[in-house]
């Protein structure tokens, strides 16, 4: 206990304007003081190196041929060689972009509108209530959304066939339909995500400064006028940091969504480098090409977010982090 | 605002009556099919088969569905399995991350930017599954709870949200503390923590929802089904469409013939069981994420 008071009292004397002379007597005073903030986060740091930075060393495999007795013998870029000379994986890398284009493009203007459109609504409990429907699927499993899609989109007894129906058109089983699955995905992201990602906009919106909206009134803006000339300019800069952060993330199609969608009729249309990964090596074992192919994307996903992360604080003043 | 309300021509409230279908639109498109499935489970198992999708209505009153599934032992190992490794993840993830988050909070903390650099590394380089898969079986946490709690315990992103939540907190608090003697733990447990109650809680419901809805590592890593989260059988039984993961082999037979509708109620009040925890928790859910998202956006 004496010891620690000890401790205290030279952090305290640190504090007060002694940093300086503290500092230069160099290291060992320095953990003397900081050394229950390094206790702190050892368990944080211990984990970190074990589950993400060992990871990366033993990624190396991607490089190796494996032996069942070691050592693995080193065989350089062999695998990526295979790997893209393999038609598979550049079937796989066109549906991983095809995918992110796709969301990019019909996903990205929903929230905006949608918290447009909030934005109009006047009565309080009334945007809550909207609010606290639209939020809900963002928190549901990818199992229990693809449970939720399998129910709607069913040949037989399914909502939307029901409607197709009810106009005396032949029912459609989406989820078997190679031409129709992609859709499938950019919607159950759009049920997903799209309510919840428009929050952020609606943030943006009730940031901007009401005194405009009450110039424009003065001027005689209506409703149109008001969205136009002050609404939309006032949240650009969050549409753009938002936009160019999509971007950044282009190869993270989502694995978790893509393996509840599969199956062996649309697999073709929808494999990603994700699910291509999954299959060849904890399915088939090839655990050195599946491990090039992961890295593969791990680089260049990096770099994608990492260049979207200047762009964006560049542009904007806002980061990934 | 009072003065908003005085004139409103017709065409004003022609929009008005727009946008607001158009929201109401949204909102039944969320929840219409989740009533559906509610509708489904709880409908007399005999009238399910000629049941519209678009339905809201039980078709009769039955609890059959839910009594099968609570005393189906595949489920109710799924529930226990479930309810285990995301408490403990939960608590364990809050512990660690408030910690270390407490550290790197603290300005003057001797190489504390490289310690952050390091944090982020992680977030923009992930050298995927197979390696990630590797080291789980190096340690022998395949088919053990924690190959799946010790996932993400901590959060980088989260641990960040806290960081930044800890450096608010006022110094001139910490440093009577310090002159009344407390040492750093004390400082963390009387001071830290209390101040940061609203940020603990979404922290923790964070963890609780990426935890409740883990599948694929679930799925991966454990072989042993009695072990299998409640996502893993809901993934067998719909997704996959393996009725034996439910139903039983034994009992399969007997289905035959009724099957058909029993399986499609049971398919819609498994989907419902699952979701149940995080219906309980989403009033929390929405008071707390919604504002931390506000307040985040806001401060930029």
């Amino acid at each position: 206990m004496a010891v620690s008071n000890e401790l205290v009292v030279n952090a305290t004397m640190s504090r007060n304007g002694n940093v300086p002379r503290i500092r230069r007597r160099g290291l060992s005073r320095g953990m003397r003081q900081w050394w229950p903030y390094y206790l702190m986060m050892a368990p944080g740091l211990i984990f970190f190196v074990i589950f993400h930075y060992f990871p990366i060393w033993e990624a190396k495999i991607a490089f190796e041929q494996l032996r069942i007795i070691p050592p693995n013998i080193w065989v350089g870029i062999k695998h990526f060689q295979t790997l893209f000379s393999s038609p598979i994986f550049w079937q796989v890398l066109a549906n991983t972009l095809i995918l992110s284009t796709m969301k990019i493009v019909f996903f990205f203007p929903v929230p905006i509108i949608t918290a447009l459109l909030l934005n109009e609504i006047r009565g309080g409990a009334f945007r809550k209530f909207i609010q606290s429907a639209i939020y809900l699927p963002h928190f549901l499993s990818w199992v229990v959304i693809a449970g939720v899609f399998i129910a709607v989109l069913s040949p037989s007894d399914g909502a939307v066939n029901d409607i197709i129906g009810f106009f005396g058109m032949q029912p459609v089983s989406f989820m078997t339909d190679t031409g129709s699955i992609r859709w499938v995905l950019v919607f159950s992201e759009i049920w997903r995500s799209a309510g919840w990602d428009s929050l952020l906009y609606l943030a943006a919106i009730i940031a901007i400064d009401q005194e405009l909206y009450d110039a424009a009134e003065i001027d005689g803006a209506n409703r149109w006028q008001k969205i136009r000339y002050v609404t939309i300019p006032g949240i650009v800069p969050t549409i753009a940091t938002l936009f160019i952060l999509n971007a950044g993330m282009f190869l993270n199609a989502d694995l978790n969504q893509v393996i509840n969608f599969s199956n062996d009729v649309v697999r073709s249309k929808i494999d990603i480098i994700d699910t291509y990964v999954y299959r060849i090596g904890l399915q088939t074992g090839e655990y050195s090409l599946a491990t090039a192919a992961g890295l593969f994307k791990a680089v260049l996903g990096m770099l994608m977010i990492v260049a979207a992360h200047l762009l964006s604080k560049r542009l904007t003043g806002k980061g990934v982090w | 605002m009072a003065a908003h309300n005085v004139r409103r021509t017709p065409l004003e409230r022609l929009e008005y009556a727009i946008i607001v279908s158009t929201l109401l639109f949204l909102v039944v498109l969320t929840v219409q099919p989740l009533l559906n499935l509610l509708a489904i489970s709880f409908s007399d198992p005999g009238k399910v088969a000629g049941m519209s999708g678009l339905t809201v209505i039980p078709n009769g009153f039955s609890t059959e569905v839910w009594d099968l599934l609570i005393n189906n032992s595949a489920v109710q190992r799924g529930l226990l399995n479930s309810i285990f490794i995301t408490l403990v993840s939960t608590v364990l993830g809050v512990v660690l991350t408030a910690l270390m988050a407490w550290a790197l909070s603290r300005p003057g903390l001797p190489g504390r930017r490289i310690i952050f650099v390091f944090v982020l590394v992680t977030i923009v380089f992930e050298p995927g599954i197979i390696p990630d898969y590797f080291i789980n079986k190096r340690l022998g946490l395949l088919d053990s709870y924690w190959s799946l709690i010790l996932f993400k315990v901590v959060n980088a992103w989260y641990l960040i949200i806290l960081v930044r939540f800890f450096e608010e907190v006022p110094k001139e608090l910490i440093e009577a503390s310090e002159l009344d003697g407390a040492n750093p733990f004390q400082i963390f447990w009387y001071v830290a923590l209390p101040l940061a109650k609203s940020a603990l809680a979404t922290i923790a419901l964070f963890y609780f929802v990426f935890h409740w809805n883990e599948f694929f590592r679930a799925m991966i890593y454990l072989n042993d089904q009695s072990k299998w989260p409640l996502q893993v059988v809901l993934r067998q039984f719909v997704v996959e469409g393996d009725k034996l993961a439910m139903v039983g082999v034994v009992e399969s037979n007997t289905y035959t013939g009724a099957s058909q509708i029993n399986i499609r109620a049971l398919k819609a009040g498994m989907i419902l069981l699952t979701i149940a925890p995080i219906l309980a928790i989403y009033p929390l859910i929405l008071k707390f994420f919604t504002k931390g998202t506000m307040s985040g956006a806001l401060k930029g």
